[in-house]
């Protein structure tokens, strides 16, 4: 039932929007809320609260508060009586078991009621300690609120907005909207944000309005992330005029979350937006001013106003009465007077949430009985009654007396005696009971709680609410949607140039660092390691990272940067260099050729290129030497052919001269493959005869089309993590951790100990004095089982190491690692224990290259 | 963490988009003690106030500088390119 | 410079060449065009010294650091090296996007529009912008990022157009 037109009704009766509740079909006008429209349709509890399932019914109708939470189409926690109606929505309540008013769990409040006071689950399910997986499923099972779409995250676009502001204001109040127009008067760039949606059609002359919208909070830097649905705009701003007005607080007294309780604003909205009568008889309880505004805005619309009563007038006792949820009748002082509807007003508190995010502090007055923002930090401002401007001090806002549950926070259902055991328990510091009691923890994050509940710890502490102080404010401000939070899943793919090359041959594609990269091509990557021994295969390296160090003082800058030497190395030359940090331990590998005196090429791991480019650069900073480094990894694909047929393979493709003589093992050589200029380096990774060709990346297809029409099989990278296996080849972050370094990782060679400097030397000096502990070392199983990468190495019974690599390997006959193992059992022939699932494998250590050690297959 | 910084090349950007590489240190010149070269590699002064400090506008322009922060507020006091061979 | 010569796409036979965005381009709106073919070198030393060409475009990102977006790359790598200016043929590095409309560029970045060219944060990863006359823009990033890159500006002009489903 509607009330005759009123103006400025938000509805338009002529267009009417079907949805539902559940299993009824219901219907409300363009201009509802999903609210509003279940008001009309008779509704009066909207959900069931947290802990003892009461029933609940509009409260603020203003989105502040728990008490209409629904799942909307697959939504859980809208708050429907802000939600816009729109055809063809489903509702389902919440928290419930059975139907909204008829809620099985709602024993809970009748029975439950001694069990479930503050702190019960901590100090009883723990006990008996085999019963609490049954009691865990049951309180999973009723805890929390709404349920989750699993498949939400694919229907729904949520999007981000990077927007500017010059001046931005939040709150279209009165206040807010002249502080927006007087910044308008200075220039562009002024931006009013504001939650309803009465402000979406305002006119304000230079200024951009923003509404329904809510600013979710005040970050570092002046950031404002603003929610409006499915984008969430983050707006930066020069100047930030707050203007949130105040929050209307409840009446603390028995029976005050009975369903027909309303704070004023709700029964107002109700009336001016929706044309909707809020009760048929109503009790006016207010502690400020406001109590004939309010009874007169009911009696305006129809509604019988027996009794209103000005709580300041003196202590009064207050109780409200209820059946099935809903309120039925109000005692004041023991007079009892029938209703359907009790209007409440506790006084208003500043909203001053984004103020103290922002770094404002917060501060009691006593005089107003509220908090209020004080000290705002610079380029942030709060006009109108969020300062405490033209605010009514409150009197007589609490009852905590009389018969039935009296509660200080709806949204977590705590009541005035939870509050008061808390403080028994020694729990009397605000912030230690909030945690405790979960007092402001709830979906109104403190907005109607933070202050009743203050005002009680002072009188039981018999204290000042300056002494208790508040709790912090922390954004967001509002709820909001963790999708939008979250905004389009971006994760940065890089793909080489070969990447569908790669998957139009049926490659099994894998995650390497940020990089996919084929694991094999077929089923059995033992085929295309066999390729590559016997004849020509052919690996996607595009990957590595490549650098150029160029500069008169290039080789000064690489000698101390790695612990080995480059500076006498010869142009066209290559030599393999591993980077350690200044603690000694080893970051990053890969080869260094020089191209020319003063110019280098140096590879890294494929993940390490950003790294090494950064820590480059970073030392360079220090050091100033004369020399770039620029970092050309995807300027160019990188293919290695390898096997015994590769030299062959590759001459046929080019006019220049490849002979062992001419190309010799470790030489870098310019060549022209197929017409695409190349950097051909001949290193062996795999152990055979091979190139690493390096040329443009936009040519990449096109020559790994012309190899593989050559013969050349491709292999993946889990042939060629076997390959290297064989080779005893280490994979630094694989056979490394943060604690190797490079004598105990097996290359005390590879250090120039003689150098002025280099990073890492101080340490190493310092190693070198002492013993490792650990040692990484190869072993051969003895049985062929493959043990898992992390798996227990045992020596006399005890874990004394671990394995970084197993392979099964054709070539060796054996199954094949690498791992750490105590200094004193890494001798060669050493026998040790290996746990692979429960039992204990035998294996032995092994030095070297399992495979070929001479390296004569890739000197060849 | 959403302040903003000023690259000294690219002006005021959220921090997102440089990389932090911690507190200025100060290394040893030759073969240190192990305890001078266990302060400088693993020991930080980590003051609550004014820090000299090293950032990278690592999406930006790449330049390595110093900034000076205060780290209680996150107040940038001062940026700086570094001046080499200090 | 000869020793850099396997780094530029301008030395290959044409016919050898392909874009990282071709494939993801496939189909989508005319306003998108691949620009990852075009000459762009990076550029390293005093930039005033720099010699350009009749449609060179310099962007500087540091007084020693700026790309130089060109027709001839091979020929501005001469001309700078000539004048002790050092220079990488970048062309293969970088992807290139052309787009249009402000609200698309502020869905992929938090940068100024009106503070370009310039290099920042650009759907979590680094590129340069560039403004061209009205609403209308170019991103260069890594060309290993561009099909992702591809991705994402499409589904953000689905969700412009009005589109609910990601990637349905
Ligand atoms: S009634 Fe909807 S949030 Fe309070
Ligand atoms: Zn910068």
């Amino acid at each position: 039932m509607r009330l005759p037109a009123q103006p400025g009704e938000l509805i338009d009766r002529a267009e009417p929007l079907g949805f539902r509740l559940g299993e009824y079909r219901l219907e409300g006008f363009r201009g509802d809320t999903i609210g509003s429209a279940l008001f009309a349709n008779g509704r009066r509890v909207f959900s069931r609260s947290f802990k003892y399932h009461r029933p609940r019914g509009l409260l603020c109708c203003s989105g502040h508060c728990p008490n209409c939470m629904m799942t909307v189409d697959g939504v859980p926690n809208v708050r429907v009586c802000v939600e816009p109606l729109r055809e063809g929505a489903v509702v389902t309540p919440q928290n419930v078991l059975g139907r909204l008013d008829m809620d099985f769990l709602s024993v809970v409040d009748k029975f439950g009621g001694p069990f479930t006071p503050v702190g019960f689950y901590y100090r009883t399910m723990i006990r008996p300690r085999f019963m609490w997986p049954v009691y865990e499923k049951f309180l999973r099972g009723v805890a929390g609120l709404g349920r989750l779409d699993e498949h939400a995250g694919h229907s729904r676009r949520y999007d981000v907005e990077h927007r500017r502001a010059r001046v931005l204001v939040i709150g279209g109040g009165q206040a807010g909207r002249a502080a927006a127009l007087a910044a308008a008067t200075a220039g562009p760039g002024v931006v009013l944000v504001d939650e309803s949606v009465r402000l979406a059609d305002v006119e304000l002359p230079g200024v951009e309005v923003l509404a329904p919208a809510r600013a979710l909070g005040i970050w570092e830097g002046k950031l404002v992330p603003v929610d409006s649905g499915t984008v969430l705009y983050r707006y930066r701003a020069e100047r930030i005029i707050v203007a949130t007005g105040t929050v209307e607080q409840p009446l603390v007294f028995p029976g005050n979350d009975l369903a027909g309780v309303m704070l004023p604003e709700a029964a107002r909205r109700l009336i001016r937006d929706f044309s909707l009568r809020p009760g048929q008889r109503a009790i006016v309880l207010a502690a400020d001013e406001r109590a004939p505004e309010i009874a007169e805005t009911l009696r305006e619309a129809g509604v019988a106003v027996p009794r209103v009563v000005d709580l300041r007038e003196g202590a009064r006792q207050l109780e409200a009465h209820g059946r099935r949820g809903h309120v039925r009748r109000v005692v004041v002082d023991g007079e009892e007077t029938k209703c359907d509807l009790v209007v409440v007003s506790g006084g208003r508190q500043p909203a001053y949430s984004l103020l103290s995010q922002a770094g404002g502090r917060v501060e009691y007055d006593e005089s107003l009985k509220v908090f209020v923002p004080r000290d705002l930090p610079a380029g942030i401002e709060a006009v109108g009654s969020v300062t405490g401007e033209g605010i009514v001090r409150a009197e007589g806002a609490a009852a905590y007396e009389g018969s039935g549950k009296c509660f200080v926070c709806i949204c977590e259902d705590v009541t005035t005696k939870d509050v008061k055991r808390s403080i028994e328990e020694g729990f009397d510091s605000i912030e230690l009971s909030k945690r405790y009691t979960t007092v402001t923890m709830g979906p109104c994050q403190g907005k109607l709680c933070q202050l009743p509940s203050i005002h009680l710890y002072a009188h039981e502490l018999h204290t000042y609410e300056a002494t208790i102080g508040t709790t912090t404010a922390r954004p967001p401000w509002a709820p909001v949607e963790l999708g939008l939070l979250a905004g389009r899943h971006l994760e940065p793919t890089r793909r080489t140039s070969l990447h569908f090359r790669h998957e139009e041959l049926g490659a099994r594609m894998m995650w390497a660092g940020p990089w996919k990269r084929p694991y094999a091509y077929g089923e059995h990557p033992e085929d295309e390691v066999r390729t590559v021994h016997e004849s020509l295969g052919v690996i996607d390296v595009s990957t590595l990272g490549k650098l150029l160090v160029e500069g008169p003082e290039a080789a000064q800058l690489l000698e101390r940067l790695y612990p080995n030497r480059f500076a006498d190395l010869k142009a066209g030359r290559i030599r393999y260099g591993v980077l350690t940090s200044d603690g000694g331990r080893i970051m990053d590998d890969g080869t260094v050729a020089r191209l020319a005196d003063d110019l280098y090429y140096v590879t890294t791991t494929s993940t390490g290129a950003d790294a090494v480019t950064a820590w480059f650069e970073w030392w360079n900073a220090v050091w100033g030497y004369d020399a770039e480094i620029v970092n050309v990894t995807g300027a160019l694909a990188a293919l290695n052919l390898a096997g015994p047929r590769s030299r062959d393979a590759l001459q046929r493709l080019t006019e220049d001269e490849l002979s062992a003589d001419e190309f010799r093992y470790l030489d870098a050589k310019h060549i022209e493959v197929a017409g695409v200029p190349c950097l051909a380096l001949r290193i062996g990774f795999v152990g055979e005869l091979g190139y690493e060709l390096h040329f443009p990346s936009s040519a990449a297809e096109y020559l790994w089309d012309r190899l593989l029409a050559d013969g050349a099989r491709p292999f993946g990278l889990e042939p060629q993590r076997i390959l290297r296996l064989e080779k005893g080849h280490v994979i630094v972050g694989q056979d490394t951790d943060s604690e190797s370094n490079l004598l105990s990782a097996g290359m005390p060679w590879l250090p120039k100990m003689d150098k002025d400097d280099f990073v890492g030397k101080f340490a190493l000096e310092h190693f070198a004095e002492r013993d490792e502990r650990e040692l990484l070392v190869g072993f051969t199983m003895e049985d062929d089982v493959v043990p898992a990468e992390g798996a227990q190495i045992v020596v006399e019974g005890q874990p004394a190491g671990r394995v970084t690599s197993a392979r099964r390997s054709e070539q060796v006959g054996a199954v094949i690692g690498l791992g750490w193992l105590p200094r004193d059992r890494a001798d060669a022939g050493t026998r040790f224990e290996v746990r692979v699932d429960r039992r204990l494998v035998g294996a032995r250590v092994h030095h070297g290259a399992f495979f070929d050690s001479a390296g004569e297959r890739m000197r060849s | 963490m959403s302040f903003v910084l000023a690259c000294p090349h690219c002006g005021p950007r959220p921090v997102d988009e440089f990389a932090y590489s911690g507190e200025v240190t100060r290394r040893p010149q030759s073969s240190p003690t192990l305890r001078e070269l266990t302060d400088y590699v693993y020991f930080r002064d980590n003051v609550a106030g004014r820090q000299r400090e090293w950032w990278q506008h690592r999406q930006g322009c790449g330049e390595w500088f110093l900034a000076e922060r205060d780290t209680r507020t996150n107040e940038i006091i001062s940026v700086s390119l570094p001046k080499p061979g200090t | 410079m000869s020793a850099l010569y396997f780094m530029s796409p301008a030395r290959c036979t044409p016919e050898t060449l392909a874009s990282p965005l071709e494939r993801g381009l496939v189909g989508a709106p005319e306003s998108l065009r691949d620009l990852s073919p075009d000459g762009k070198v990076e550029l390293r030393g005093d930039l005033a010294r720099v010699g350009l060409a009749e449609g060179d475009e310099l962007i500087r990102l540091t007084p020693r650091r700026g790309f130089l977006l060109t027709g001839d790359p091979l020929a501005a790598i001469d001309r700078s090296r000539a004048n002790g200016v050092l220079a990488y043929d970048m062309t293969g590095a970088l992807g290139g996007l052309a787009f249009e409309g402000e609200t698309l560029f502020r869905r992929l970045t938090d940068l100024d529009p009106g503070a370009l060219p310039t290099a920042g944060g650009f759907a979590r990863i680094s590129a340069i912008l560039v403004r061209d006359e009205g609403e209308r823009f170019r991103a260069y990033f890594p060309q290993e990022l561009g099909h992702y890159v591809v991705e994402v500006v499409l589904d953000v002009l689905a969700g412009l157009a009005g589109g609910r489903s990601h990637r349905a």
